[in-house]
């Protein structure tokens, strides 16, 4: 893989890696958590955020390119194929990445998963999508999320891609983001002058695009309390189990008052048909107050097809998305209905 | 600008001059010449340079050597047993799992992290872990075959 130059920086504490991020802003700085996302946008470089460079470090002497080139080209590198010399796609490379990246894996308080006071459940930002898949807590009392992270990637993408960094790429199809906003996720940003809490949903603004300041790290995502009789579940549309990116994402998040309803809440986030993972706003307004029912279910996901906004694309036409919201809204409020506790 | 890094290589220390950009994948082929870890698409997608870090199957194409500070890396070269192929690796070519022998590397170390959590996966558990690593000759039939028969003799 040919890589831009970069400096990496290690940070050893969250404030130094904040301090690194103000310090660096003007000459484009990124932070790399497990790299899953990171470092392939950098080589093709398609990074939106933060970048580019100031005017002054723009372009690297010739000496740096010539060094490049001597040392990591592969014959077979794909990046030559496409046409131009290597020396201008790392010129054009250079233009459109970051000058540092601040490295957080010595961060290890970045690594967790432990109850709220409140019950709810906080998870350390850097937390791999493998550990989240494996945890029991999660899989019974956050079941959406532990079914984002089942057919992210691969084992291989989920042992090293980590949570934050799945929010924070804010990919419209993000299959861990798509149930954290499902779930409420409220998201720590702990920047130079202090921490914010902001909620999941508001997070994202664009593909590639989050209300992120250039100096914050997301430190923390805090699920509220998943009270006794409420259920969760998301499913993944996609051509393939592993390595395929969704065609549709939907994750659904239901309260009962008690076992057979009436629903007390509900929320339902959709991923792939939007710039953004969304919020289907007008779910709970159909469905709070009633009891969950074949009717009932039908006109909240016929709402959620009604909230989404598809594009065509080769993974689906927008037509076809927004069918395919409606089909799997109705089916997962039915799955997290009963889990909430009808048939227990 | 390069970084010295230390790290453990199949039980040995190294103390390297790194630069930031070097990934574990240049570092263990071009530095230290352990070539038996392959690259193929450098972005993810297919597993053949797959190795263990600290025991976690991990592809060495997109973690950056800077990253694996002293941590300790396994690779396809340290399988073998007083140089004698292990288990694992004399099922692959006992059940013909090895064609080409590109995707092999990969293979092997996914389900090295596999059978070390798991001694007894059944045959979904073994699909679902290797469905990163990408084979394009074997129809991936005799890896799951070559990948049960140590799973089974685990089982005592
Ligand atoms: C082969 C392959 C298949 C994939 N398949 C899927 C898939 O099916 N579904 C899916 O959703 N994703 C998929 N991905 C994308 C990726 O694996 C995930 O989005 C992963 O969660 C990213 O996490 P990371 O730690 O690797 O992030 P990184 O690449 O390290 O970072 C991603 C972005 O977030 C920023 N960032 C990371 N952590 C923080 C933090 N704590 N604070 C501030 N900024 C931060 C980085 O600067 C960067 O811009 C795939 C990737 C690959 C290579
Ligand atoms: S070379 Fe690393 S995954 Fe393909
Ligand atoms: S044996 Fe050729 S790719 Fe697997």
């Amino acid at each position: 893989m040919i890589l831009p130059q970069f400096d990496v920086l290690v940070p050893e504490t969250v404030n130094e890696a904040c301090a690194m991020l103000a310090e660096h802003a003007e000459h484009g700085v990124r932070v790399l958590a497990g790299g899953t996302d990171l470092l392939v946008n950098l080589r093709r470089p398609i990074i939106t955020q933060h970048v580019p460079r100031c005017d002054g470090c723009r372009t690297h002497p010739e000496g740096a390119v010539s060094s490049t080139i001597d040392c990591t080209m592969w014959e077979s590198e794909p990046l030559m194929a496409s046409g131009g010399s290597l020396r201008t796609l790392l010129r054009d490379q250079e233009k459109t990445s970051p000058e540092f990246l601040v490295s957080l894996h010595k961060l290890k308080e970045l690594k967790n998963i432990r109850r709220s006071d409140d019950g709810g459940l906080r998870i350390g930002a850097l937390t791999t999508l493998a550990e989240i898949q494996r945890s029991p807590e999660i899989r019974q009392d956050y079941t959406a999320l532990a079914e984002g992270t089942d057919n992210l990637g691969s084992p291989l993408v989920r042992n090293r891609g980590t949570l934050g960094g799945n929010i924070v790429n804010a990919r419209p199809a993000a299959d861990a983001a798509v149930p954290t906003i499902g779930l409420g996720a409220m998201l720590t940003l702990h920047g130079k002058s202090g921490t914010r809490s902001v909620p999941a949903e508001g997070f994202p603004t664009a593909p590639g695009k989050t209300i992120i300041e250039p100096d914050e790290l997301l430190t923390e995502i805090v699920y509220p309390l998943s009270p006794t009789y409420s259920g969760s579940a998301y499913y993944k549309l996609a051509n393939r189990k592993a390595l395929e990116i969704s065609t549709v994402g939907v994750a659904v998040w239901v309260i009962l008052e008690k076992p057979g309803g009436p629903v007390a809440d509900v929320r339902v986030a959709l991923g792939a048909v939007g710039p953004t993972p969304i919020l289907a706003k007008s779910v709970p307004a159909v469905l709070i107050g009633k009891v969950p029912d074949k009717a009932a279910i039908a006109e909240a996901a016929e709402a959620a097809a009604g909230d989404c906004r598809p594009i065509d694309d080769h993974r689906g036409s927008a037509w076809y998305r927004v069918q395919m919201v409606e089909v799997l809204t109705g089916r997962l409020l039915k799955i997290a209905v009963e889990r909430a506790g009808t048939t227990t | 600008m390069k970084k010295i890094i230390s790290l453990t290589v199949n039980g040995v220390e190294h103390e390297l001059a790194v630069e930031p950009r070097r990934s574990l994948l240049e570092l263990l082929r071009e530095d230290l010449g352990l070539t038996g870890t392959h690259k193929g698409c450098g972005i993810g997608d297919c597993g053949t340079c797959t190795v263990l870090v600290d025991g976690v199957a991990t592809f060495s194409c997109l973690t950056l050597a800077i990253q694996v500070e002293g941590c300790s890396i396994e690779t396809v070269e340290s399988l073998a047993e007083n140089g004698r192929l292990n288990e694992l690796q004399q099922a692959f070519v006992d059940q013909g799992a090895i064609q080409c022998g590109f995707c092999t590397p990969g293979m092997l170390m996914t389900s090295t992290e596999l059978l070390r959590r798991n001694p007894h996966p059944q045959e979904p558990e073994i699909r679902r872990a290797i469905s990163g690593n990408l084979c394009r000759c074997t129809g991936y039939q005799k890896i799951v075959e070559a990948i049960k028969t140590v799973a089974g003799e685990n089982d005592e």
